[in-house]
């Protein structure tokens, strides 16, 4: 607890024998004194009134096109939508939700973007890895890192169509590279055939989505205590350990923000496999949760409730993961 | 908080690495290396003292550049395969053998017929192009406007004293936090009652208003200028308007650069939104026309279908070679947000 000095002797004593003088004196005095002019005073309104303002319109635009939706994406799911304005919608109770519970389409589609989003992890680990090597002793390392980096300026769409021309079976590069090219007698159907369907899409993401984790950990990486990791090599810690000891504890945070924002990224994944396979795929396994949303949406007419539904399915999938990773963080994320 | 060694990252180019003479001929072997060994006039006794050590340092470096050759290799190569697919006819395309030059010559043919892909009888252009105008009408106004919003609003954050700043950035931080896609079933409830949809308004209006992970990015930014800049100014007689524009923006246009490049690419190679909201095949942006191009053509003629990914691709890759610099310090600075 702080002593509070009342009279002035005090403070001056407390100061001579160099304990700390209360501050809250000179605030205290200094609001006391009233030199506020009229004038003065106006212009400290103008800076409030324009602060406000300022600041105000990114605000704005969220109440107008985030928060309203925000609130009728949870009415309408328990709605029945006819057509896409909500004009002559009927209450509907939980109806959409037993809906999509009873669609095994829609389970389904959970099971499908959770796999596919497994390539956020693979993503990482290879990031990592190339970006460790890159934040050793090399040359060129700017031209790598735009090499990289290439893919993630590159439209998914045009991503997409190419590597459905690399992996098609009949003319497909990576067939003919493997033996297995031509029609029929035994080419690998990498876009056709269920479960290798997973495969493919994986390596695509992970093709594309590597160059924005090389990009953070090598930022990263060059945060590394290097004194730390010299005081390990004369302990004589192995390269190995220096990596797992030093390296990855000091980059954890980076590996929680890349975490987080991948997963979150990859619950709402869509553009690839609806460019890749408009259809859904082979079993329907391209149909993530955002695709089935997507068709309920714009395909099937009245259905509009039946995707608010699986919308709020959606934001309690990516609250959940959320929420887990923070609270599994506080075990390995290590912020200085 | 930005770090400023992480900011000034990619600046950092092919000069001035590593010391040199730490690299042994054996590397240099590499191509992609341009190592000046000339220097290398070590005396030989004191060669072989460092001989040992120096073999597991070479081993370990030629591993390096293996695995990084390796890599770009994986990156670059499917791009020139799709080139060279490109530049066949579909039937060289479609054989059943790749090659790398094809039998029947190199032909534009591909570019030709993707270019000749009308969106209906009445378009003036065709579809690629006019998909590409359409997407930098429709981008390059909210991204501008966007930014300006977004930065008068961290100028406000960062340099003007209000008391609703207490609550506001708090809040504003929070609407970072909610996925998009969970209003994408409201939004277009609401845009078809007002009529926006199958016009581009969905696309440009909202983002007008700023976006909030650039308002986060640029105050931090503006932290990094003194307080005591803006109060000169303010004796001098500037106003709240002029410290802005004649002081903060000034002094921000790498920033701002970085931020509007990000907005930009984002928004030309959005596709969810515009293959929601665009349904008449005139106001497709340059991604559905390329995928309505593609749905054409697909595995007919794939010739056709990877000119058209090729020619969407190369206005995006130019701007990156160009900007690269501002566009990497830009997602790293906004991705290590703390």
């Amino acid at each position: 607890m702080e002593q509070v000095y009342e009279d002035p002797a005090d403070v001056a004593l407390a100061e001579g024998l160099g304990l700390d003088a209360p501050k809250e004196t000179d605030s205290e005095m200094t609001e006391k004194i009233p030199v506020k002019s009229p004038k003065k005073r106006f212009k400290i309104d103008l800076e409030e009134i324009y602060g406000t303002a300022f600041a105000a319109v990114p605000l704005i635009g969220f109440l107008i096109f985030g928060a309203i939706p925000l609130v009728l994406a949870f009415a309408m799911a328990f709605l029945d939508i006819p057509g896409y304005s909500i004009d002559g919608a009927e209450w509907a109770g939980f109806d959409n939700f037993v809906y999509i519970f009873e669609d095994p389409l829609f389970g389904e589609s959970i099971l499908n973007t959770i796999i596919l989003g497994a390539s956020t992890f693979i993503s990482q680990i290879f990031a990592l890895a190339i970006a460790y090597l890159l934040s050793r002793d090399i040359k060129g390392r700017g031209i790598w890192r735009i090499i990289y980096f290439i893919p993630y300026v590159c439209s998914v769409v045009a991503i997409t169509l190419m590597w459905r021309n690399i992996f098609n079976p009949s003319f497909g590069i990576i067939n003919q590279i493997l033996g297995k090219g031509g029609l029929g007698n035994g080419a690998i159907n990498w876009l056709g055939e269920p479960g290798l369907y997973y495969v493919t899409v994986i390596i695509m993401s992970v093709w594309s989505g590597m160059g924005y984790g090389i990009l953070l950990y090598s930022a990263a990486l060059t945060n590394v205590n290097q004194s730390s990791i010299e005081a390990a090599k004369i302990d004589g810690a192995g390269p190995f350990t220096q990596f797992f000891r030093i390296v990855l504890p000091s980059v954890s945070p980076t590996t929680f923000y890349l975490l987080i924002m991948g997963v979150i990224g990859l619950l709402q994944a869509f553009a690839v496999t609806n460019v890749l396979t408009p259809n859904g795929g082979p079993d329907n396994q391209g149909v993530t949760i955002v695709f089935y949303m997507y068709r309920y949406i714009m395909e099937y007419d009245g259905k509009m409730g039946v995707a608010s539904a699986a919308a709020w399915v959606l934001t309690a999938l990516i609250l959940a993961v959320t929420g887990l990773q923070f609270l599994g963080s506080r075990r390995w994320v290590k912020y200085d | 908080m930005i770090d400023e060694t992480a900011v000034a990252l990619p600046q950092e180019g092919l000069s001035s690495d590593l010391p040199e003479t730490e690299l042994s001929s054996e590397i240099s072997e590499q191509d992609l290396l341009e190592q000046d060994l000339s220097e290398q006039d070590v005396p030989k006794r004191q060669k072989q003292k460092y001989h040992s050590a120096k073999t597991g340092a070479i081993v370990s470096k030629v591993f390096i550049y293996f695995v990084l050759v390796l890599y770009a290799t994986i990156i670059l190569l499917p791009f020139l395969i799709v080139i060279i697919t490109s530049l066949k006819t579909w039937e060289d395309a479609r054989s059943l053998v790749f090659t790398w030059i094809p039998p029947q010559g190199f032909t534009l043919e591909g570019y030709s017929m993707a270019f000749n892909e009308y969106a209906n009888v009445d378009a003036a252009l065709p579809m690629l192009l006019s998909g590409f105008f359409n997407t930098l009408l429709y981008i390059l106004p909210p991204t501008l406007i966007g930014l300006f919003t977004s930065s008068l609003s961290a100028y406000a954050f960062s340099k003007l004293r209000f008391r609703a700043k207490k609550w506001m950035y708090p809040a504003l931080l929070a609407t970072m936090m909610i996925p998009g896609t969970i209003m994408i079933v409201p939004q277009f409830s609401i845009y078809d009652m007002i009529g926006w949809v199958d016009t581009p308004l969905p696309l440009m209006i909202p983002g007008m208003f700023g976006a909030a992970a650039c308002v986060f990015f640029m105050r931090q930014f503006y932290a990094g200028i003194p307080d005591s800049l803006v109060e000169a100014a303010k004796l001098d007689g500037l106003g709240y308007f002029g410290i802005f524009f004649k002081i903060m923006v000034p002094l921000s246009v790498p920033a701002l650069l970085a931020q509007g490049l990000l907005g930009f690419i984002g928004g030309y190679n959005d596709y969810l939104g515009p293959l929601m909201y665009l349904q008449s095949s005139d106001l497709y942006t340059l991604q559905i026309a390329l995928r309505d191009v593609a749905g054409t053509y697909g595995d007919n003629m794939p010739n056709v279908a990877m000119a058209a990914s090729i020619i969407a691709l190369i206005p995006m890759l130019i701007v990156y070679f160009f900007t690269q610099r501002y566009f990497i310090s830009g997602i790293v600075s906004s991705g290590l947000k703390d």
